[in-house]
């Protein structure tokens, strides 16, 4: 017996090695390995282009000079990669200006199965990320890496083509076909972008957390690729069966996120987190149950949780109000909007660096996506109806009361928490103004307020890796220690107080003109812009005013004294953002000129559907269809799915 | 010959459950206090279940049709419904019988009368689920009844099983009692007793008799207890807290599964007439109120529990109110309805299961996984054992892409489509809460680490075990991933299920 019991307990150490307690992978300089993986990735796609474009090739290799040799002590291979990522960047730039220059040549094709490449890479990673063993942390980070790479890699041929008014790379495989459920998906111009900055930010959190993350690096990646994958699948989803499974699974690598690897109040802030989600997105769920069903019954058909199919239904008014409340509900509380913003500050707070910057670019994106996207989608009629109601809560709990909040805040982490409240305001402003400018600038400002706070976390996150606190008080003068920080964060914060030439000046400029214009915010629009505006001056208010605090004076804190300056990890991994901050606020059209279709799309249908049913209580009759739609992707079904969905037809007629 | 193949599934399981009895009398006895040595009785428990699965799956394959069931009727009803609840009833057993292989020896349980003992009670389940008369049903349901109340009170020296094994005995004999008294009044009102012949006898005008109503609602109080129904639940937490792990796997798979089944088939061939399915007249406003009390109640309680196996007894209350939810949805869309709850039952089977095995192999003898507090820091100690017990924890919490979430997905789905919304509605606030205290075992498990000198539950190793994880992680996996084959299949043997002709 008694061996018996030591059997057990040897068990029960083996797997302790490679864990945090004993053996953390060697601090210290950053290793060559990911550094190298980043340059030879940025290599090839750089020399892939300059094979590509001989034009570029000028601007691009002086940039990637002027960038590799930049003075300072660094590594060849952190030289390499910087001048790697300003050539790509640059390169970027090159292929894609003036955006309609897409239009001349051969258009890539958009056979085969490209955007499930994007959504499965990173989920196969996360498999394969299992399969790896524990106590080797580099052969991790640089599967992680790699996994994340391919995936950016394959993002980028979807630039080639002008997105215009339609879906692309559409694919439609019957699932379960009996109960209507299809593996949709496919990429428009709204989702496009999105897809891309997931799939340009997750890298970068991942690269900046390998230097601060030390503990149970396994789960860490795992946790990582599996919410890359979730996210792109939620953009790409056009099912909304599908977009909820995605919507769900982003959930719980999140959880763990903050619940594991977050600071002193984690858990608490990890279940407040969940909570408030799952409790929206349950709402949604029966919702999107009851759209299926409403499907059936208008169609005498099977159910169908196709996006056009359900977007085709008609249903009264009284029911859609709460099918579209149900929906709202759930991307409000994720956005979030006041007064479901609460989970946010706590969430930002306790979160590690790199979960702080996926929920804030990414993860609340999903919000606004998902309200342009299906709440307004289909139910424009109740979607417009409420608009200014919402306009306002945007715009005074949003807007103007996140920046006052912001204001307050003694918290470095819950004050940009703040301020991600009141830019998703500005977003939902532009949503529910739906204007033409205001669509494309809401699109586009959520890209930017992906980059710019996605920089600041990053940013604070090198600063709490050496202080270990949160206070603003706890600062101050750090500009002398740290010019390079410094001048780093006061960029990002520029571009987040929306500074001409930075990216947030573009977005909130075509946001507040845009909602000028409205139709839809109702007799008080003119009111909303101004109070947006009125942000616009609180921002810089609370964001100056903690660059003040921060970085100049004298400094106060003797330990704040002789800080190292940034790290070649942490400035790799920030260049790409500092640098995409200035590309879009310089070519804000490479962006827009996608955008464009997409939007004036979403705007024509929610006015055709409005225009058909005219008045407050529009429609009072059974549910019934309106008839589909040309540009419907759907029209390339195969032809498997009606014989398919025929027996299932008498188990409907009950 | 025909009548034997039809009844081959029963046969396997009763057979081999006597002649699991000859081998434990035969087999070498250790000393007193002594470790057993390894007789193989849990791997032939496990074979002979899984073999009677395999039977009932075999003759669904066959088809029903070409059987010839007319000498089992009208005692059984052997259709696809019975072949179906079957599977279902010897998959969870044997997951059970598995479990039961490594904790038994582990705890120093492992006498062979327990294998005897859940074959046996499966052997009622099964009964029961294929019950076509009130007696056939009674007797189904005291073999399967009596075999688990031995089960529970198995650890004979706990005072804490015997408190919950006598609390299970009285309130389910008394269940059984309010049951057969139903039945006795339903007689009395029709002169039947198959459920065929009172199904026909409740459609005639006539059939509303006041005494037929009386026995009816004894009989769904009845049928109440036994699925732990609030507030008839009172038993359970006791029972299965009490019960040795694989006993309490039993109750919370098979046992339910066959008290379903019996729900089913009792509401849908005797009471199944429209009139009595009707929302003004009949039985649905009592088993929605019955959904909507188990479920909130079961939830709210179960975030409070500081025992996981308390909560996890909590959480099958409230995945009962889940199931009443789908029966109330009967009323509008029979055969959906009856579909998603078959569905359902097979994912609440495996995921369950697995849950149960997990939180047994977290423990081992005098360390076993109690309270939330033994298994903090599991996630760092065993991560291959934490991972399991996460994973079904999250199909039962219903988090894509696991089964659980296809089953309250297609459970849900009937709701709605027959006009339950504020029941569905609730049923999904509920999910929010129940994903709280299934979180809160992986928060301890993940998130926390154990104080300094606190008790620590120490994972033991278990073949059996293990292979029973596996299995039902591979089942909620498939289920979770491709459930169109299963729930056409769940449909089939649906539209049987009322039809009560025995195929």
């Amino acid at each position: 017996m008694a061996t018996a019991d030591t059997a057990h307990l040897s068990h029960g150490h083996d797997p302790g090695v490679g864990h945090d307690d004993d053996a953390p992978p060697p601090a210290g300089p950053p290793s060559i390995k990911p550094l190298a993986i980043v340059g030879l990735f940025a290599l090839l796609v750089a020399t892939a282009g300059i094979a590509i474009v001989w034009s570029g090739v000028v601007p691009v290799v002086l940039a990637a000079l002027v960038a590799a040799t930049l003075p300072g002590r660094r590594s060849a291979g952190g030289r390499i990669a910087m001048g790697a990522i300003t050539g790509a960047i640059v390169l970027f730039v090159v292929c894609l200006w003036p955006g309609e220059a897409t239009l001349e040549g051969e258009l890539p094709s958009e056979a085969g199965h490209h955007l499930s490449w994007i959504i499965g890479l990173p989920i196969a990673g996360a498999i394969a990320i299992l399969f790896l063993p524990r106590q080797s942390p580099k052969l991790l980070q640089g599967t992680t890496l790699a996994f994340m790479f391919a995936t950016l890699a394959l993002t980028l041929p979807v630039l080639g083509v002008p997105m215009g008014r339609t879906y692309h790379f559409a694919e439609d495989i019957a699932w379960m076909p009996r109960f209507g459920i299809h593996y949709h998906v496919a990429v428009d111009g709204i989702s496009l972008w999105l897809v891309v900055l997931s799939a340009f930010i997750t890298p970068i959190a991942a690269y900046a957390s390998f230097g601060s993350i030390r503990t149970r690096i396994k789960d860490w990646c795992f946790a990582l690729l599996l919410l890359e994958g979730a996210m792109i699948g939620s953009f790409l989803s056009l099912d909304l069966f599908l977009f909820y499974v995605f919507w769900e699974l982003m959930l719980i690598p999140m959880y763990v996120m903050i619940g594991v690897w977050g600071g002193t109040g984690r858990i608490k802030s990890a279940i407040k987190f969940f909570l408030y989600t799952m409790f929206g997105s349950m709402l949604m769920l029966g919702a999107i149950l009851y759209m299926a069903y409403a499907y059936a019954r208008a169609s005498g058909g099977t159910p169908s949780f196709d996006y056009f199919d359900l977007q085709r239904v008609l249903i009264p008014y009284r029911m859609q109000f709460w099918l579209w409340a149900a929906f709202t509900l759930a991307f409000v509380i994720k956005v979030p909007m006041f007064p479901v913003h609460t989970w946010l500050p706590d969430a930002h707070t306790e979160a590690p660096t790199a979960g702080s910057i996926i929920l804030a670019a990414v993860m609340l994106k999903a919000g606004t996506y998902g309200y342009l996207r299906f709440a307004m989608g289909i139910f424009p009629e109740v979607a417009t109806d409420y608009a200014p109601q919402l306009g306002g809560v945007a715009v005074l709990g949003g807007i103007i009361y996140g920046a006052l909040c912001a204001w307050k805040q003694d918290d470095v982490k819950r004050l940009i928490a703040y301020s991600s409240v009141a830019h998703l305001g500005y977003v939902m402003l532009g949503i529910f103004a739906l204007t033409q400018a205001s669509l494309e600038g809401s699109v586009l400002q959520m890209v930017n307020h992906g980059i710019s706070t996605g920089l600041l976390f990053l940013l604070f996150g090198v600063i709490y890796d050496r202080r270990h606190t949160r206070g603003i008080d706890q600062f101050g003068g750090l500009a002398k220690p740290m010019p390079l920080y410094a001048a780093l964060f006061i960029i990002a914060t520029l571009a987040s107080v929306g500074l001409p030439t930075t990216n947030g000046f573009v977005g909130e400029f075509m946001i507040i003109t845009g909602s000028f214009m409205s139709h839809t915010l109702g007799r008080m629009v003119g009111m909303q812009a101004v109070g947006a505006a009125i942000g616009v001056i609180l921002g810089a208010v609370y964001m100056l005013m903690v660059v003040q605090k921060m970085f100049f004076g004298p400094v106060t804190n003797k330990e704040n004294a002789h800080l190292p300056d940034m790290t070649e990890r942490e400035l790799v991994a920030a260049t790409p953002l500092v640098l995409m901050i200035f590309v879009i606020g310089l070519f804000p059209n490479i962006f827009l000129s996608q955008i464009k279709g997409a939007a004036a799309r979403v705007k024509d249908d929610v006015e055709a559907r409005v225009d058909a049913h005219p008045g407050p209580k529009y429609f009072e009759g059974p549910i019934s269809l309106s008839p589909p739609r040309a540009e419907s992707p759907r029209v390339q079904k195969p032809a498997v799915i009606p014989s398919a969905d025929a027996p299932a037809a008498p188990a409907q007629a009950h | 010959m025909s009548t034997l193949l039809a009844l081959s599934p029963f046969f396997v399981v009763g057979i081999g459950a006597l002649l699991l009895m000859l081998a434990e009398a035969f087999s070498r006895q250790a000393p007193k206090g002594e470790p057993q040595a390894d007789h193989g009785l849990a791997v032939g428990a496990a074979l002979v279940l899984f073999t009677g699965g395999a039977f009932a799956g075999g003759l669904w394959m066959f088809g029903v049709d070409h059987l010839d069931v007319s000498g089992a009727a009208p005692w059984l009803l052997i259709d696809r419904f019975s072949f179906f609840f079957d599977m279902v009833i010897c998959l969870g057993a044997g997951l059970a019988a598995l479990v039961a292989g490594g904790y038994l020896p582990e705890h120093r349980l492992d006498r062979g009368e327990f294998y005897a003992l859940l074959l046996f009670a499966t052997f009622g389940a099964m009964m029961l689920a294929a019950a076509g008369d009130a007696l056939t049903l009674f007797l189904g349901l005291e073999t399967m009844s009596i075999g688990a109340y031995a089960m529970t009170a198995f650890r004979r020296t706990s005072p804490r099983a015997t408190e919950g094994a006598l609390k299970y005995f009285l309130l389910g004999s008394f269940a059984a009692a309010l049951l057969i008294y139903g039945f006795a009044l339903i007689y009395g009102a029709t002169g039947h007793t198959d459920l065929v012949g009172i199904g026909e006898a409740a459609r005639t005008p006539a059939g509303h008799s006041p005494l037929l109503i009386i026995g009816a609602v004894l009989v769904l109080v009845g049928m109440a207890f036994k699925v732990s129904a609030v507030p008839f639940h009172a038993w359970t937490p006791d029972a299965y807290e009490g019960a040795p792990t694989p006993a309490t796997t039993f109750m919370a798979v098979a046992v339910k599964t066959g008290g379903f089944a019996m729900f089913l088939r009792v509401l849908l061939v005797a009471l199944g007439d429209p009139k009595w399915t009707s929302w003004a007249a009949g039985w649905p406003p009592i088993v929605a109120a019955l959904a909507a009390v188990t479920m909130t109640f079961a939830n709210l309680v179960a975030g409070r529990q500081e025992s996981v196996k308390r909560m996890l007894a909590y959480s099958s209350i409230a995945h009962a109110g889940y199931l009443l939810l789908g029966i109330t949805a009967i009323m509008r869309m029979s055969s959906e309805a009856v579909a998603s709850i078959l569905f359902y039952l097979l994912v609440y089977t495996v995921s369950t299961a697995g849950a149960f095995g997990a939180l047994a192999i977290c423990g081992s003898r005098d360390r076993e996984a109690v309270s939330y507090e033994d298994l903090a820091g599991l996630g760092r100690r065993h991560p291959a054992t934490a991972l399991a017990f996460s994973f079904f924890l999250l199909s039962l919490a219903g988090i894509p892409p696991t089964a659980g979430f296809f089953g309250k997905w297609f459970l849900f789905k009937a709701g709605i489509e027959s006009g339950l919304y504020w029941l569905v509605i609730l049923a999904l606030i509920n999910s929010v809460i129940g994903s709280y205290y299934y979180l809160r075992v992986l928060i301890y498990m993940y998130m926390r680490e154990p104080a300094a000198g606190a008790p620590v539950a120490i994972p033991m190793r278990s073949g059996y075990i293990t292979a029973a994880l596996i299995l039902s992680a591979v089942l909620v996996l498939v289920l979770g991933l491709t459930p169109s084959a299963y729930l056409d299949a769940a449909i089939t043997a649906a539209a049987y299920a009322a039809s009560g002709s025995g195929g």
